[in-house]
């Protein structure tokens, strides 16, 4: 058969709608607290099914191939090999307070907080390959031959380096990892590439900074020593502005930072002849934050379980592709299959796409 | 071919992302013979599995490959369909039962756990024999490190006092700790810690021996190995639930006796004081002082002040016991300044930090 090139325009699309999303999200909210919680591995893989199976790419729809049962393994697995050494830790921590060591308690409390860090690299990773293993494309899957371990190092110290000299390398850090992570993850025979370049977050990365300029004339306002007079009113002032800065503005601020960060990060990566673009603005992503938070307080907390649908439709709708596919050539991914599922994330409780 | 027995079909083989687009042609048995310009395929009904439905159509897959995906529409004629495997929506075990039934069986089972859960450490606590317990506490809380105050003289009034409210052959294991906090502990293998703080602010033997008999009560009554249960069960239960191990808390701190429990050992204390005529009225004033001056905190095993039944309610039992009796000092003089000067004596004692 001759190849067949497809434009791929606009190519990523939703069709679902809530109705349908509630009548999969309130039995699976029903059947979780009967169970104690364990159907939620059931039930976030019945979601997914969803949610996958109304996104279309180009001209055929998604498939979520992820089983509850791996997802319920992998959670115990985790359990198994965290879970129980971290409750003896616990035990052997007061053990030893009891007996006066609290230095060393101390030194293993740094130890676990370090370990996690790495670990939670390495299940960011793995959570990202275990959910590429699981979708399907006109039957071709995606996945990574790569177990995350390296990553997790990698991870530890671009977030150190960053976090450092005061934060200033952090778009560093964030644009690295995601490439290293991209670059790892293949669909079909092709790689995933991605060049995302920290220079253009970082206009919207040293806003961060501004509110630090207050802290002079407060400064100087205590230097002159007379906080009775207009010394004080400057403090009082400077002060007040940071209060609102860090109630309001930080939070803002972070949006705009995330929403430029993605744009530019999507923007780097291709696949084959397709490249993509993430079009949502930082007022989009206001609005579906502050609608999340409306409906969430107006219903007293049930409007919690529409959460994956809105952000799932979220980045359907804001993402777009274009390019050519030849689909002869897209064959089958040779990538090894995770047998389970998303374990160690779950357990470091992060859920972020 | 009757019109019945053929149905429109894409499928995927799984080596390419090429759709196939052309016929499944039923042969009314347990054959699929899928037919296009591209690909020519035979299928055995039994080997395919049901995979989704989606937009008017069902997707299949095939046991003999799994990248291989079949897909119909979803209204099929209906000898077709009820040859094909059943849609799966909630999961196997939901499925076979239906919501209903599985959602009042599963919650009859949780129901039935739950209760397990939360009464097996008062039933189960009491029958774990008392040596293991000794062994699990040693492990846990060792010797304290060279905390514990000592000299010879403070050590035979502490024997003497404790020999009065735990009449025991072996007796539990006591000691004065040396902390400032205003406290005192019955921990996990019948090991009771008096901190000086709490004997500072003693004014008479009485009053200790009235904060000693209730620790005495907590490990006699075997309060701490259910404490312990139960707080070791709610550490697995909270993990289990909430996956986040880091929300997880554990901690002997964290651990708490129920109002029964401190009541009971209350009783015990009253009791074993009138056995062995020491006055009540001290440690009910004790209670009313410690109550009026200290914060009151959570539950807690370690708040041993504010874990306890409203202050006045208990010291008004402590006052009744005493009605009507006449009461010997539980020490001597010597006796009692022997052990409110203990930690201060002992030269190589070290300091115990805030366990809270």
């Amino acid at each position: 058969m001759a190849d067949i090139k497809e434009k791929a325009n606009n190519a990523f699309r939703f069709d679902g709608n809530w109705q349908d999303f509630a009548k999969i999200a309130f039995p699976n909210l029903l059947l979780t607290i009967v169970t104690l919680g364990i159907y939620r591995f059931w039930a976030t893989t019945r979601e997914r099914q969803y949610l996958w199976s109304h996104t279309s790419f180009v001209d055929e729809r998604l498939e979520w191939t992820g089983e509850g049962r791996e997802l319920f393994f992998g959670f115990l697995i985790v359990a198994i090999i965290l879970g129980i050494p971290f409750v003896i830790l616990q035990f052997i921590a007061s053990g030893m307070i009891f007996r006066g060591m609290q230095d060393y308690v101390l030194v293993m409390g740094i130890i676990l907080f370090l370990a996690s860090w790495y670990l939670s690299g390495v299940a960011r990773f793995r959570a990202m390959r275990y959910r590429l293993s699981r979708t399907r494309w006109r039957g071709i899957r995606g996945g990574s031959d790569n177990p995350g371990f390296v990553y997790g190092w990698s991870y530890f110290w671009r977030w150190l380096v960053g976090i450092l000299p005061v934060g200033l390398l952090i778009p560093w850090t964030m644009t690295s990892l995601w490439n290293e992570r991209w670059r790892e993850m293949s669909f079909g025979p092709y790689q995933v590439e991605s060049d995302a370049e920290p220079a253009p977050i970082y206009k919207r990365f040293l806003l961060f900074y501004v509110p630090l300029l207050l802290l002079i004339p407060m400064g100087i306002a205590f230097q002159s020593a007379d906080l009775e007079g207009g010394a004080g009113a400057v403090v009082a002032i400077s002060a007040i502005v940071l209060v609102l800065f860090i109630y309001f503005g930080m939070p803002l601020l972070s949006v705009a930072f995330y929403a430029k960060f993605f744009r530019e990060a999507v923007h780097t990566m291709r696949w084959g002849d397709v490249e993509f673009s993430f079009r949502a603005r930082t007022s989009d992503w206001i609005v579906l934050y502050l609608v999340d938070f409306l409906l969430i307080s107006a219903t007293f907390g049930l409007a919690y379980i529409f959460i994956p649908y809105r952000h799932w439709k979220f980045y359907v709708e804001h993402m777009h592709a274009e390019g050519e596919i030849d689909l002869d050539a897209m064959t089958q991914s040779q990538t090894a299959t995770a047998r389970h599922g998303e374990g160690l994330l779950d357990a470091f409780d992060m859920g972020a796409i | 071919m009757e019109e019945s027995f053929r149905t429109p079909a894409q499928w995927y083989d799984g080596h390419s992302a090429v759709r196939h687009e052309g016929d499944a042609l039923w042969d009314g048995a347990r054959q699929l013979a899928l037919r296009s310009t591209s690909s020519n395929l035979d299928i055995a009904l039994g080997e395919l599995v049901f995979a989704e439905e989606r937009g008017g159509q069902r997707v299949y897959r095939w046991s003999g490959d799994d990248d291989f995906r079949l897909i119909l529409p979803a209204d099929l004629p209906a000898g077709l369909a009820a040859a094909l495997p059943s849609r799966r929506k909630y999961g196997a075990w939901v499925d076979g039962l239906g919501l209903g039934k599985a959602t009042v069986l599963f919650a009859g089972v949780s129901a039935g756990l739950l209760a397990l859960f939360f009464t097996a450490p008062d039933w189960l606590g009491p029958r774990i024999p008392t040596s293991w317990e000794r062994s699990m506490g040693d492990a846990l809380v060792g010797d304290f490190g060279n905390r514990i105050c000592h000299t010879p003289e403070g050590d035979a009034a502490l024997a003497k006092l404790l020999a009065k409210v735990d009449p025991a052959e072996e007796k539990v294991r006591a000691g004065i700790a040396n902390s400032t906090d205003v406290n005192a502990v019955a921990l996990p293998g019948g090991q009771i810690l008096i901190f000086d703080g709490l004997v500072q602010e003693a004014e008479t033997p009485e009053e200790l021996a009235g904060v000693l008999g209730h620790e005495v009560g907590h490990v006699r009554e075997r309060h701490v190995m259910t404490a312990l249960l139960r707080q070791f069960g709610l550490t697995v239960l909270l993990s289990g639930m909430n996956t986040g191990i880091g929300d997880t808390l554990f901690g002997l701190a964290a651990m708490d006796y129920s109002r029964d429990a401190e009541r009971e050992a209350d009783e015990y204390s009253r009791a074993r004081m009138l056995e062995s005529g020491i006055s009540p009225t001290g440690a009910a004033e004790f209670f009313e002082r410690l109550s009026a001056r200290i914060d009151y905190d959570e539950d807690s095993l370690l708040g041993w002040a504010a874990s306890h039944p409203g202050p006045g309610e208990r010291a008004e039992a402590y006052r009744e016991a005493a009605e009507g009796r006449t009461f010997t000092p539980v020490l001597t003089e010597q006796e009692f300044g022997a052990l409110k000067t203990m930690c201060e004596e002992d030269e190589d004692v070290e300091v115990m930090q805030s366990i809270v």
